[in-house]
């Protein structure tokens, strides 16, 4: 898989002591590790939490770390094991869940409903972003769509890419940034000029 | 020109494409631009998005926040190992503490009761030490055997003082009482002359001694073998009869050792 090459550059620059390197892999899956344990701790301000843990837990388990799985297979497993933990330490203590459910910050937790695709605002909000990213890929360019999806729905590396479209490698990394900075443009253009939210989504 | 270069880079550098040298280049400005930050989050948000994978649900400056936690991790993590280091200094002071309480309270205990056991050989041990530092000058001062008897009989002295003042520690129970009011009887013979002959038995060994007091010393301790001037100690007569003083000793050392 080409996903997990990518990961394992930035693994293996963690290992060689860039923690810069782990801020990205940080930002590449905090929406999948926050999602994951959301099915287990309902509250979306406690599955942020033990998303956070998790990937303080990968971090500095990441020594440790050989490649022979992919970066977010290991990473769904440290995800898992700290939401079975914490629910099983709200389990023995429900009480101080119960004050934290009820004396939680009213900021955070109207924050937290918006963030949570289950409920309307949040369900809204993963429609609008999927909306966007669809209609602008429907408007790239045959070529522009045809690398990005190759890319991004394929998992294909850039060299199977250019033999499966007859052109340079030098061209599909070009393509697939063109798609990209396309489908990016349209996102700043939605959330920035009609609603203003381009920093809710990094 | 070239801000569409870095992001071109930076779109490779998402996709595990960039080679080695120009990804570390990058990623030491990504460290300082927020906007190549926000891009590469982007990124990986249109990578969900077409794969229908959760989106935007961290809140912003989820990332940050891990960021800070980590840095905030290494921070505890040197704290408490350092807490760690003190803990165990404090563990090892406390535990040499008690050891050494509960010996002397054991060698009090002995002392009091009059019994020929490990705090009994302890007490000895320690009056020898008063006892062959006020003998030996006597001894090194004179080479006669009369001398290194005065030299062992101050020894002795010493060592019965120290007895005796252990044996006026009146033993109590686990309510301060004492156990008994009936005074107690004074160091037997057999005990006193145990704790002479171990006196003399180091002295005897000592490397601070002479080869002629060591010499007399040994003598004179096998010369005690048959029992005429001092009564066998207990111990020894209970391991065996036949057994030489400073065999005794070693028995006794010997006897005592399972039990520490």
């Amino acid at each position: 898989m080409v996903a997990d090459a990518s990961d394992l550059s930035l693994v293996r620059r963690v290992q060689r002591g860039e923690r810069g390197a782990y801020d990205l892999l940080v930002l590449k899956y905090q929406h999948k590790v926050v999602k994951l344990v959301l099915r287990y701790l309902r509250n979306p301000a406690d599955a942020e939490d033990v998303a956070q843990e998790a990937f303080v837990k990968a971090y500095r388990a990441l020594p440790q770390f050989r490649g022979d799985s992919a970066f977010y297979t290991w990473l769904y497993r440290i995800a898992i094991n700290t939401a079975k933990n914490a629910l099983a330490a709200r389990e023995r203590n429900p009480v101080s869940y119960e004050l934290d459910v009820h004396g939680s910050d009213d900021s955070t937790d109207m924050v937290g409903r918006l963030k949570d695709p289950e409920t309307p605002e949040g369900l809204a909000l993963t429609e609008e972003i999927r909306d966007t990213v669809n209609h602008a890929i429907g408007e790239l360019p045959e070529d522009l769509r045809t690398a990005i999806v190759l890319r991004e729905l394929e998992g294909m590396s850039y060299e199977e890419i250019a033999a499966s479209m007859d052109c340079p490698v030098g061209t599909v990394r070009s393509r697939i940034f063109r798609a990209r900075e396309a489908i990016d443009r349209r996102l700043r253009e939605v959330f920035d000029g009609g609603l203003g939210r381009t920093e809710e989504l990094v | 020109m070239i801000h569409d270069e870095r992001e071109s880079q930076l779109s490779a550098m998402f996709d595990g494409e960039l080679p080695a040298t120009e990804c570390e280049l990058l990623s030491r400005r990504i460290d300082r631009d927020d906007n190549l930050r926000a891009r590469w989050s982007r990124y990986a948000l249109i990578g969900a998005a077409m794969r229908s994978e959760p989106v935007a649900t961290a809140r912003s400056g989820f990332a940050r926040r891990v960021s800070a936690a980590l840095r905030g991790g290494d921070t505890r993590l040197r704290a408490s190992r350092g807490r760690k280091m003190v803990l165990n200094a404090a563990v090892s002071a406390s535990l040499v503490v008690a050891v050494a309480g509960l010996s002397i309270t054991l060698l009090r205990y002995t002392a009091a009761s009059g019994g020929v056991a490990n705090g009994g050989i302890g007490v000895a041990a320690s009056g020898v030490g008063a006892g062959a530092g006020a003998g030996a000058p006597a001894a090194v001062g004179s080479e006669s055997v009369a001398s290194t008897t005065v030299g062992s009989t101050v020894g002795r002295s010493a060592l019965t003082n120290s007895v005796v003042a252990s044996d006026t520690t009146p033993r109590r129970g686990s309510n301060g009482e004492p156990v008994s009011y009936v005074t107690p009887a004074s160091a037997s013979t057999g005990n006193t002359a145990l704790r002479t002959e171990l006196a003399d038995f180091i002295v005897a060994h000592s490397q601070y001694s002479s080869p002629l007091m060591r010499r007399n010393l040994l003598s004179a301790l096998i010369s005690s073998e048959d029992g005429s001037d001092i009564a066998p100690p207990r111990a020894a007569v209970t391991a065996s009869p036949s057994v030489s003083a400073a065999g005794a000793l070693h028995a006794t050392f010997a006897a005592s050792a399972p039990g520490q």
